[in-house]
C-alpha cells in the first residue's frame, strides 16, 4: 500500500542563527517586552545585570503592543540593529 | 480523451496495510493520538475531486510563518480524519477562515490559553453531508461533525507543527481539540441562522470559526421570563470573564430547544438575547477578589468597569442541541481582544 504523506515535503526555510558574540562587552542590547505582566521587573534585573557584570555600552528597552502576534516589522528592523536582542516572555 | 489527472506532490510512504500505515504515521506524530485512515492517493484523488479543487490551490496562508496550506495537504489531513470525500468544501471553507489575520491562527494554536477551533457550520451543506444538531450537539452526534473538526486539527499538528509541547504550548487544552465542529439547527427555529447574520446570503454554506475555549454548560428550567434565561447566560459569561480571561470579544451562546422556546413564545429572536447579555455581562476590576485575584485589583481603578461584548454583534447565537433539557452552553474565546470569528462560504 502507497501513502500519503501529511506533512510538507520541503523543510520551511529555517532561520538562521546569528554568530554567537565572544563578549557582551563595549556591545548594544535590546530587551524587548512582550507586554505581559511579569516581563518588566524580569527585564530590570537583567539590564542590571548587563550594566554592572558585563560592561555593556548601551541597552535599550522596547515593547510590542501585541503579546500575542509577531513584533511589528519595523520594530523588528529596529532591533536588527543591535548586537543582541533578548526577548522575553512573563506569564 | 481522458484528461491527464494533475500530479500529488506529497511524498509516498511504503507500507504493508492500513495497520502499519496507522502505526507509523502514531510513530512519526502526524496523529492526534487516535487511528487514522491511510491517506491513499485514490482518497485524497477523490476527495479534491469532490471539492474541485487542484492539488496545488493554495486554501490558505499561515500569516505569521508565511506557511502555504494547498488543497493537496488539507485532502491528505482530512482522509487521514475519516471524512468521506465530500466533506472536504467544509474542512478548506474552516481552514480559509483560520488563515484570515482577523482569526490569529499563529498566536490561538501556540498560546498556552489551549483554545480548538470552534466550527459552526450553516447551509444546506448540513443536510447533504448529513450533520447533526440535535441530541449531543457539542460532541459526537454524526460523522460528518466529528471528522470535519478532527481534519482541522490534524492540518494544525501536520502542516503548521501544533504538537504539544512544540508549537502547541497549551498548558491544559480541552477536549474540543479532538474536534469541535456544531451545526445549527436553522429547520427547528424561527431564528435567522448565525451565518445569515454574518452577511452570507440566503441559500449559501458557510462555516464560522474562533478560536474556543472548552464549553460552560448552564441550566436553567425554572422560568418562563426569557430575561431570566438571558440572564444566566449572562452570569457564566460574568463567571469566565473573572475566572478565566476579563478581555472582551465574540462569546458563542448554545441554546437548544427548550429554552429556545420560551425566548421565542416571548418574541425574543436572537437580537434581544445580544442585547441583554451585552448589557449585562459586565463586571468591575474589584470582582476579581471574589475570584482570588485580589492582587490584580489595586493595579488599576478597582470600580473599572469591564464588558465581555464589543458591541452585542459579538455574541455568536446558536440554535442547536436535543428537544428536551433546560441547558445552555456557554462557549468563551481563548483571548477575546486578539482572535475573532471568522465566516467563510463553503464553496459547493
Amino acid at each position: 500500500m502507497i501513502v500519503l504523506s501529511p506533512v510538507p515535503d520541503a523543510p520551511p526555510d529555517a532561520a538562521r542563527m546569528a554568530a554567537p558574540l565572544e563578549s557582551l562587552e563595549g556591545r548594544r542590547v535590546a530587551l524587548l517586552d512582550n507586554g505581559k505582566f511579569n516581563v518588566a521587573p524580569f527585564l530590570d534585573c537583567v539590564e542590571e545585570l548587563l550594566r554592572s557584570g558585563y560592561g555593556v555600552r548601551e541597552v535599550a528597552r522596547r515593547r510590542k503592543a501585541n503579546q500575542n502576534a509577531p513584533a511589528p516589522a519595523p520594530l523588528v528592523a529596529e532591533l536588527a540593529g543591535y548586537d543582541a536582542v533578548i526577548s522575553a516572555v512573563g506569564d | 480523451m481522458t484528461p491527464t489527472p494533475q500530479p500529488l506532490r506529497s511524498a509516498r510512504i511504503e507500507v504493508a496495510d492500513a495497520g502499519a500505515a496507522d502505526e507509523l504515521f502514531q510513530a512519526n506524530g502526524w496523529t492526534d493520538g487516535l487511528p487514522v485512515v491511510p491517506p491513499t492517493e485514490e482518497r485524497v484523488r477523490a476527495a479534491l475531486a469532490a471539492a474541485g479543487l487542484a492539488p496545488e490551490a493554495v486554501i490558505g496562508v499561515e500569516p505569521v510563518r508565511g506557511l502555504a496550506i494547498t488543497a493537496e495537504k488539507v485532502a491528505v489531513n482530512s482522509v487521514m480524519a475519516g471524512c468521506l470525500p465530500e466533506y472536504l468544501p467544509v474542512v478548506v471553507a474552516a481552514v480559509e477562515a483560520m488563515c484570515d489575520e482577523a482569526y490569529l491562527l499563529h498566536g490561538s494554536s501556540a498560546s498556552t490559553g489551549g483554545s480548538a477551533p470552534l466550527l459552526i457550520v450553516n447551509g444546506p451543506v448540513r443536510a447533504r453531508l448529513g450533520m447533526h444538531a440535535g441530541h449531543n450537539a457539542l460532541a459526537n452526534g454524526s460523522r460528518a461533525n466529528a471528522t470535519i473538526g478532527r481534519a482541522v486539527r490534524l492540518v494544525q499538528i501536520n502542516l503548521l507543527g501544533c504538537l504539544p509541547g512544540e508549537m502547541d504550548k497549551s498548558t491544559l487544552g480541552h477536549p474540543g481539540k479532538y474536534s469541535f465542529c456544531l451545526a445549527e439547527d436553522e429547520e427547528d427555529s424561527p431564528w435567522t441562522p448565525l451565518a445569515r447574520e454574518r452577511g452570507v446570503p440566503p441559500g449559501r454554506s458557510a462555516v464560522t470559526v474562533m478560536a474556543a475555549e472548552s464549553p460552560r454548560q448552564v441550566m436553567n428550567e425554572w422560568t418562563d421570563d426569557p430575561a431570566h434565561l438571558a440572564e444566566t447566560f449572562a452570569a457564566e459569561i460574568r463567571a469566565n470573564m473573572l475566572g478565566y480571561s476579563i478581555w472582551p470579544g465574540n462569546y458563542a451562546l448554545v441554546i437548544p430547544k427548550q429554552p429556545r422556546e420560551v425566548f421565542v413564545a416571548a418574541g425574543w429572536g436572537k437580537r434581544e438575547i445580544r442585547e441583554y447579555v451585552f448589557r449585562s455581562a459586565r463586571v468591575r476590576r474589584a470582582d476579581w477578589r471574589i475570584h482570588g485575584k485580589g492582587a490584580l485589583v489595586d493595579r488599576g481603578d478597582p470600580e473599572q468597569e469591564y464588558a465581555a461584548l464589543r458591541s452585542p454583534d459579538d455574541l455568536l447565537v446558536v440554535a442547536a442541541g436535543g428537544p428536551a433539557g433546560g441547558f445552555a452552553a456557554v462557549i468563551p474565546p481563548w483571548l477575546g481582544n486578539r482572535s475573532y470569528a471568522v465566516t467563510r462560504e463553503v464553496k459547493e
